[in-house]
């Protein structure tokens, strides 16, 4: 079971602290929303993120994948907008009773351009940091660790879940369940979801019970046995990011460069 | 140590007590077993010795246990933390589900209490090399097998260094390498002066290690003593334990003259095979073969 998208490594940028990873991924982001020129995201993406991606050596693992996700979010908003989009009157193309719109296809592929540094940004901060060391740093961060847990939790045992959820409908299937057909796949939700539920509601109590052996909920101050890199270079790196969301943020609503 | 007097539980929902005037001591170092039938209040006083009974689950006491000076009646698990270490039957439902390796997994407990991170790293690599977990020390905890996973909780478990250390049939999913490598572990826990309370069905294994085996049944303690004594009582089955293979064995071979009279019931391989050995000898001494 594939718990999540690392890509195992030891490029430059695996070695960076995973807040610095999140505070680029947030600042490309902010800055590819702030402004409206078109050819702004794309370019954003190729000097900032590209080069990060390769550094990280990651290209063959990120851009397969990047692209199985971004094409199909890009042409659904491509057609959303196109036909759809309020107030459009230059027609493209008619497809019987729709009307492809200029005005559409123009604010789709910006916002499809805007969710490409989006996305690029936040997998290459997946593919590049273990969940388990992005946990550390946010909780060394101060973050409480009980909003941690629960995020780790939620990544980890939501799969788990899956995992047994299948095996109940095989178990199902075996005693003559039929999930075949939209009726049968309704009908199969009551022995499929009573033995999930139930199983489920006994694990929490046996998990609470472990947990409180094995002393979360204690006022201790925690440790950590993952240490998360860190140096004055990228806490200064993360500061000037900031300070470009920021830019980005008040250029925006001072309306320059729109 | 390990005390009990008197010590009766009972549900909120339950209809007769899960343990009866239960009496015992155990003192410290010692590998104490206990065996019973389902239901017969293994797991309740588990729970019991763990913090866990009746603080998380509610329920009526009388008479007293206690661990050390610790009365266990006013001292929930989470302060029982580092001292008492629980491995409960299934490993899946004690992974923290917060880890995404099996090393973070170990180290939970211990990142939990505030151990400083050198002598945090060093009671983990000490743990996996002593269970044979190296090997597996970047692998999610979701992606091992329930083998791997037992030893993954009898690992989070054994780092925290407790003083007394509660197993529920912990090999229970293991195969026997992996159970040979537990109680592997109970021998090193048995030099390191750690009480160990062992909660099994199968007892051909941990037969060989034990210092003691308690039989509970419907709650009381039908029989306390030396593994060679309890576990040869002819009694065994009517309190729902199943006779060693060893000892069945042998008293069958009593049935039929081939086991010296004065030799005690085996409860061990090792004990089994001398005694089969010495009734051979005899029978050619005899000329019986």
């Amino acid at each position: 079971m594939d718990m999540s998208s690392h890509a195992v490594g030891d490029s430059p940028v695996h070695r960076l602290n995973p807040l610095t990873k999140l505070v680029f991924a947030v600042t490309v982001t902010v800055s590819a929303f702030a402004f409206t020129m078109i050819w702004w995201p794309p370019l954003l993406f190729c000097v900032a993120i590209v080069p990060m991606v390769i550094v990280s050596g990651t290209q063959r693992k990120f851009f397969p994948t990047f692209l199985a996700l971004w094409v199909p979010v890009a042409l659904t908003v491509c057609l959303m907008q196109g036909f759809f989009y309020p107030g459009a009157h230059r027609v493209v193309a008619g497809i019987g009773p729709l009307e492809l719109k200029y005005e559409g296809l123009v604010f789709a592929t910006q916002t499809a351009l805007r969710v490409m540094v989006l996305m690029g940004g936040f997998f290459l901060l997946l593919l590049t940091t273990r969940p388990g060391t992005m946990m550390s740093a946010m909780t060394q961060r101060g973050m409480s660790p009980k909003t941690v847990y629960v995020v780790s939790a939620a990544l980890q045992i939501a799969p788990a879940l899956a995992g047994r959820a299948q095996g109940i409908m095989h178990a199902q299937q075996a005693r003559g369940l039929s999930v075949t057909g939209l009726r049968g796949r309704v009908r199969a939700l009551v022995p499929m979801a009573g033995p999930l539920i139930l199983g489920a509601l006994t694990d929490v109590g046996d998990r609470a019970v472990a947990m409180e052996t094995r002393g979360f909920g204690t006022t201790r101050h925690c440790t950590y046995l993952t240490e998360v890199p860190d140096s004055t270079a990228q806490r200064a790196a993360r500061a000037a990011m900031e300070l470009c969301a920021l830019t980005a943020v008040v250029a925006n609503v001072l309306g320059v460069l729109r | 140590m390990i005390e009990f007097r008197d010590f009766s539980l009972t549900y909120p929902t339950g209809s007769r007590p899960a343990l009866q005037k239960i009496d015992f001591i155990v003192p410290r170092g010692q590998i104490c077993a206990v065996v019973g039938a389902d239901g017969a209040g293994k797991s309740t006083l588990a729970g019991v010795i763990s913090g866990v009974v009746p603080h998380m689950t509610g329920g009526e006491t009388t008479g007293w246990a206690r661990i050390g000076s610790r009365m266990l009646a006013e001292t929930p698990a989470s302060e029982l933390v580092g001292e008492v270490a629980l491995v409960m039957q299934n490993p899946f439902n004690q992974l923290s589900g917060a880890r995404f390796s099996l090393r973070e997994e170990i180290a939970f407990g211990l990142e939990n209490l505030g151990v400083d991170r050198a002598e945090m790293v060093r009671r983990v690599e000490q743990v996996m090399a002593d269970l044979r977990l190296t090997a597996l020390a970047d692998l999610s905890p979701y992606e091992m097998s329930g083998g791997q996973q037992q030893l993954l909780a009898i690992g989070s478990a054994l780092v925290m260094r407790p003083a007394v250390m509660v197993l529920d049939e912990p090999t229970s999913q293991l195969d026997a390498v992996g159970a040979g490598v537990v109680f592997d572990a109970l021998e090193t826990l048995r030099t390191q002066g750690v009480t160990v309370i062992l909660f099994e069905h199968r007892m051909e294994r941990p037969a060989r290690c034990v210092d003691r085996v308690l039989v509970l049944d419907e709650g009381r303690i039908a029989a306390d003593g030396q593994p060679d004594d309890v576990l040869t009582d002819p009694r065994l089955a009517d309190w729902g334990v199943a006779p060693l293979r060893y000892t069945t064995a042998a008293r069958q071979a009593v049935e039929r003259g081939l086991w010296e009279a004065d030799r005690p019931l085996p409860v061990t391989l090792e004990a089994a095979a001398e005694g089969f050995d010495a009734a051979l000898k005899g029978a050619r001494t005899a000329g019986g073969l």
